[in-house]
């Protein structure tokens, strides 16, 4: 029977089987679901709840960070930031979580890619690393460029140089790599070579200098843009941004736009 | 032998299997992950809000959460009435053989059109009159004033043989008053109520949480007030009562019969649980049987003044 819904969104439960503090409020967290990690793909997310309704009255958007079908279990890294991640971080082993999910549009990998750029900063790591992944398995090359505050504040670093071509840093403070702007170092690589896709993820900032980019340099470009979301099914029109084609939903169109579409007024 | 309990209801002359339903702008039949099984258990669905025209809504952000409650500010984005009767229509068609479309419009002739532009459609059960909406910046809603409310409802029954429910809003001072003036006017059935004025303020940045400023405040937090609402409208009024307004559980859906609802919307609960409604009716049936009642009805409104 055909319904008028995506067969692959479910409602589930799923086991928390491991809690690590990376650093500062930064978390990861393993998640046992195995209905989930079998249709992930990178970029898509899920809506969480550890809690009660009437404690705390929505579930919160995650990307997949980790996705292993295998195991039944994927990760999230997140970032500690008020009341939802804060009982998140205060899980334990075994404790249940609600999940809808796999959600949105994930990250598209064009055939014939031969070589990719990825730029995030902070948290915004979080998605692409599975991307990362699936890129590094069809034999692309990678080129990385991170940003973040301060040197500890560059989430996995050492996994994303393994899997990277090259990996480069800035720091606000200089701490590590160099300060400034991480799209120069950008700039640099695609005055040398023909970079046929850039992602990105979590800053208006960044997403707008690839776009002047991208006029410049010629490449595909996707951003994974985040919005207030109260559904993340497509339901509460609430998660809109403005695009060249007027409001679209980043939990149902998105959260993966061509770059070009997107309009940053700010 | 323990008989089942009978959850059916009528609304004037709607007649439903049980009186769970969503509330507008919360269901949408192109995206829900219920499936048509799932759908056809509820008692009836109630689409979002359209307009004759395409209207894209407001600015992001535009939703933020508050305590026990959630604000919205999303400004009612439609396609357009043609689009609904195209793309949505066969899809709640198959979904539910009640099926209730609410209505928005700038004036009394855009509402009027509206109505008599659906009027046509057998599928449609009933139409359900978004008289609210708090985000739209053309003025005084017509929820707030009870001779625009009777101008309105009066001036829609003329344009269609369809049952009307008037959605009132709460931001008045007497809510009695604006009852009585859409039963006066021919409505057959009142909806209670839609979302509340509100506003949140993010400190750090020293800027509202929505790009409309103001947005409409719904969930747990309004439920005691909607209750009250229902119960002060329940003692005045003779026509059928749906009770929405932060219904969360089958115990809350409860509360609003006891005070006088024949049925309830369940709104932002959705978001959080696309299940809850499904959840919501065995409570009830659970409930009933456990008090000893064979129907819904034997409970509705026995709170009294
Ligand atoms: C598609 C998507 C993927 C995401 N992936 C990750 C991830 O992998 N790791 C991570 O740390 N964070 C991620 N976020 C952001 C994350 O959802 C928020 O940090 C989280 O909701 C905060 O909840 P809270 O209760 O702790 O914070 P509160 O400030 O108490 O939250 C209040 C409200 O604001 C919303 N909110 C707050 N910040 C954000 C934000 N940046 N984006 C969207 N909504 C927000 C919350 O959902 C909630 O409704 C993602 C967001 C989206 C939209
Ligand atoms: C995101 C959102 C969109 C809504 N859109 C509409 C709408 O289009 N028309 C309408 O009459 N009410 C709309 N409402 C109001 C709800 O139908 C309901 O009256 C209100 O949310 C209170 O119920 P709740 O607390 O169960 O959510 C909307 C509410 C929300 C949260
Ligand atoms: S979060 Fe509700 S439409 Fe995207």
């Amino acid at each position: 029977m055909e319904n008028p819904r995506d067969i692959n969104s479910i409602l589930t439960k799923g086991k928390i089987i491991e809690q690590v503090n990376l650093s500062n409020n930064y978390h990861k967290i393993k998640i046992k679901a195995p209905q989930i990690p079998q249709e992930a793909k990178p970029g898509q997310f899920v809506m969480l709840s550890k809690w009660k309704i009437k404690e705390l009255f929505l579930k919160r958007p995650f990307s997949f960070y980790n996705i292993e079908p295998n195991l039944g279990t994927f990760d999230i890294l997140y970032k500690n930031i008020g009341k939802g991640t804060q009982i998140l971080a205060e899980s334990k082993i075994g404790d249940l979580v609600e999940l809808i999910g796999p959600l949105g549009n994930g990250f598209n990998i064009p055939e014939n890619t031969r070589k990719v750029a990825v730029v995030a900063r902070g948290i915004g790591v979080a998605p692409l690393i599975p991307l990362m992944l699936e890129s590094k398995k069809r034999g692309i090359e990678i080129y990385s460029f991170l940003s973040a505050q301060t040197e500890n504040l560059l989430l996995c670093s050492n996994k994303i140089e393994s899997i990277s071509r090259e990996t480069f840093y800035t720091t606000d403070d200089g701490t590590k790599g160099a300060k400034g702007k991480v799209t120069g170092f950008l700039e640099k690589i695609l005055k040398e070579i023909v970079v046929d896709v850039v992602y990105t993820c979590g800053s208006k900032r960044l997403a707008k200098h690839i776009r002047n980019l991208q006029k410049k340099y010629n490449f595909l470009a996707f951003v994974s843009l985040e919005e207030h979301m109260a559904c993340g099914i497509g339901t509460c029109k609430g998660c809109v941004r403005k695009t060249k084609y007027g409001y679209k939903r980043v939990c149902k169109e998105g959260p993966v736009f061509p770059v070009e579409e997107v309009i940053f007024n700010d | 032998m323990t008989k089942e309990v009978s959850l059916e209801i009528d609304l004037g002359h709607l007649h439903l299997k049980n009186p769970i339903m969503p509330a507008s702008g919360t269901f949408d039949v192109r995206c829900t992950l219920l499936n048509e099984n799932e759908l056809n258990r509820l008692g009836a669905v109630v689409v979002k809000s359209i307009a004759f025209k395409e209207r894209e809504g407001n600015s992001e952000p535009r939703t933020c959460e508050t305590d026990c409650g959630l604000l919205n500010a999303v400004g009612v984005p439609s396609k357009g009435v043609e689009y609904f009767i195209k793309e949505e229509l066969p899809l709640l068609k198959k979904a539910n053989n009640i099926i209730i479309v609410s209505l928005l419009g700038n004036s009394v002739e855009d509402f009027c059109n509206l109505a008599e532009y659906l009027n046509k459609i057998e599928e449609i059960s009933a139409l359900e009159i978004n008289l609210s909406c708090p985000n739209l910046n053309n003025g005084i809603p017509f929820g707030v004033n009870e001779d625009k409310l009777y101008e309105l409802i009066f001036n829609i029954k003329k344009n269609t043989s369809k049952p009307i429910i008037a959605k009132l809003s709460p931001n008045v001072s007497d809510i009695k008053k604006m009852a009585l003036s859409v039963q006066s006017a021919g409505a057959e059935i009142v909806t209670i109520a839609n979302t509340f004025m509100g506003m949140a303020i993010d400190i750090d940045k020293q800027l509202p949480r929505l790009g409309n400023n103001i947005g409409g405040l719904s969930g747990p937090a309004i439920r005691p007030i909607v209750v009250r609402m229902i119960w002060e409208i329940a003692q005045v009024i003779d026509i059928p009562i749906i009770g929405v307004g932060g219904v969360c559980c089958a115990e809350d859906a409860i509360e609003m019969f006891l005070v006088g609802a024949s049925a309830v919307q369940v709104g932002s609960a959705n978001f959080s649980n696309p299940y809850m409604m499904l959840e919501i009716i065995t409570g009830i049936k659970r409930y009933l049987k456990e008090q000893k009642h064979n129907s819904i009805q034997d409970i509705i409104g026995l709170i009294k003044d």
